[in-house]
């Protein structure tokens, strides 16, 4: 692969970079902009930032980049007050999720966002469901979490209600269903 | 006023076996209905007597904030153990005060965080589809406009895990579900029965028993519009196994055998449809539950009037206006 296909590719970027909010707009508005003289701050506030809201950074982070980036462009993006490890860390989770893919290019990876809005969206919601504790007591969650107990007693009532039903449809591998975006839409 | 001014902050005791029994023996719509005023009359009660008491408790005090007059020995005589009572209401009241607002406030982050994070779907899309392979549904209950705010209308939050391991029919049910959180607004209630609780914790059994009877008259609602109460008990069985397969081993029970709250139910939409009366018959147990409760909240209104007014009587009395 001759010279770089993503990172600050002249002519590509140039144009694109420059019309772009920065990369704050997806994000919440967290309310800490890069800023050398609050370094140390900084990292202290990355350190108790949580998973999510990072994740969602990074995440937008690539979305605005022109093309696949490196996790060293990530890390400049976000203004380098987080460790290089950090990205790497952040960007294997994501890459778990399947929210972003990579590609090798030379001795690293070019990851490309693969999550969209709306992906972004579910991180924003798992980072409420993880962070808040009073969150059942606002949201109401369609069931609650069984105890082992709780469990079988479930499963001996479901089966003396009657086989449950083998629908046609049920795909239980992973994958899309054309039905959960038309649900979506 | 002398000793009724202590009963409202006990009374809510005769509330808690209606909160045991109405589960079993109700409508949930009617338990709902019942449990949450029981409490908030109940809770607002047991506020005004604090308050009451505070009055009392804040004129013994030197440099208290209140009019001379308030201070007056008539003011404490109409109180018996003023000193102790009137100190433990100022401690108590700015207690149950700062609970309620703490409650109040997260109540409203959590709301904003969950709408803020929902913003980047389509604003149509009802219920809002997150591609998360974790198994979750929600409901989450719109916000009024305010000044700088706009209104949001409450949306359904669903994961595509959740949605992959349900059929389509057991889907309807759980919208329906949801919707049915949305429509009747059960936030309303739980926030209601959380603040009484907040500032009476002996109302604390209300509360769940209320985050309990909302479920079940969603899944009421649920099996009414998909016309299957067998379809609704399969939706939420299955919804909850597959919750529970995606969590962490919880840590053991040591007292298990009493059944939680998604067994049970299953096990009233495998019942018949409860019956929709709006009281129950007094000879039966739940009948008398309800009749003490009845009572017991109407003691406790005449009683908090009774030291208002003997109060308002005493204190018009000491001070030359």
């Amino acid at each position: 692969m001759g010279g770089h296909p993503f990172g600050e590719a002249p002519g590509d970027s140039a144009g694109r970079s420059a019309g772009e909010p920065s990369g704050t707009s997806f994000g919440e508005p967290t309310g800490d902009c890069p800023d050398d003289s609050a370094d140390a701050a900084g990292r202290e506030r990355a350190r108790r930032r949580g998973q999510g809201e990072l994740e969602a950074q990074v995440l937008a982070a690539l979305h605005h980049a022109p093309g696949p980036a490196t996790a060293a462009w990530v890390q400049e993006r976000l203004g380098g007050d987080l460790a290089y490890t950090t990205v790497m860390t952040i960007l294997s989770r994501l890459h778990a999720k399947q929210a972003v893919t990579r590609e090798r290019a030379g001795r690293a990876y070019a990851w490309t966002p693969a999550a969209d809005e709306a992906g972004l969206a579910a991180l924003r919601m798992r980072r409420v469901l993880d962070g808040e504790p009073d969150r059942d007591a606002v949201l109401t969650s369609f069931v609650s979490t069984l105890s082992a107990h709780d469990e079988q007693l479930l499963r001996s009532l479901l089966a003396a209600a009657g086989p449950a039903r083998r629908s046609p449809g049920h795909h239980p591998a992973t994958g899309h269903r054309p039905s959960d975006e038309a649900c979506g839409g | 006023m002398g000793v009724f001014v202590f009963l409202p902050l006990v009374l809510p005791l005769t509330a808690l076996p209606i909160a045991k029994l109405a589960a079993q023996h109700l409508h949930p719509r009617a338990t709902t209905r019942l449990l949450t005023l029981l409490s908030a009359v109940l809770g607002l009660c047991s506020t005004l007597c604090l308050a009451l008491l505070v009055v009392v408790g804040t004129a013994q005090l030197p440099g208290n904030p209140l009019p001379d007059g308030w201070s007056d020995p008539e003011v404490r005589a109409a109180v018996p153990y003023a000193e102790i009572a009137g100190t433990a209401a100022i401690a108590a009241l700015a207690a149950a005060l700062a609970a309620g607002g703490t409650a109040v406030r997260r109540h409203g982050r959590v709301l904003a965080r969950t709408h803020r994070a929902l913003d980047g779907l389509p604003p149509g899309a009802d219920p809002a589809v997150l591609p998360d392979d974790d198994p979750y549904a929600y409901a989450v209950p719109g916000t009024p406009g305010r000044p700088g705010k706009p209104a949001r209308p409450g949306r359904i939050a669903v994961s595509r895990g959740m949605l992959r391991s349900l059929d389509d029919a057991e889907r309807q049910a759980l919208f329906a579900h949801e919707r049915a959180h949305l429509n009747h607004r059960h936030h309303r209630y739980r926030l209601t029965v959380r603040l009484a609780g907040c500032v009476n914790p002996l109302l604390l059994p209300l509360r769940s028993a209320v985050a309990f009877s909302t479920e079940r008259w969603a899944d009421e609602e649920a099996a009414h519009v998909v016309g299957d109460r067998l379809l609704t008990a399969r939706a939420v069985g299955k919804a909850a196994l597959i919750t529970r397969s995606a969590r962490l081993p919880e840590l053991a029970h040591f007292a298990a055998p009493e059944p939680g709250p998604v067994p049970r139910r299953v096990a009233a939409l495998l019942a018949p449809v409860p019956p929709a009366r709006g009281w129950p018959p007094a000879l039966t147990p739940v009948g008398l539950a309800a009749l003490i409760a009845a009572a017991g909240t109407a003691a406790s209104a005449l009683s908090s009037l009774n030291a208002a007014v003997a109060l308002f009587l005493v204190l018009k009395a000491a001070t030359p206006l």
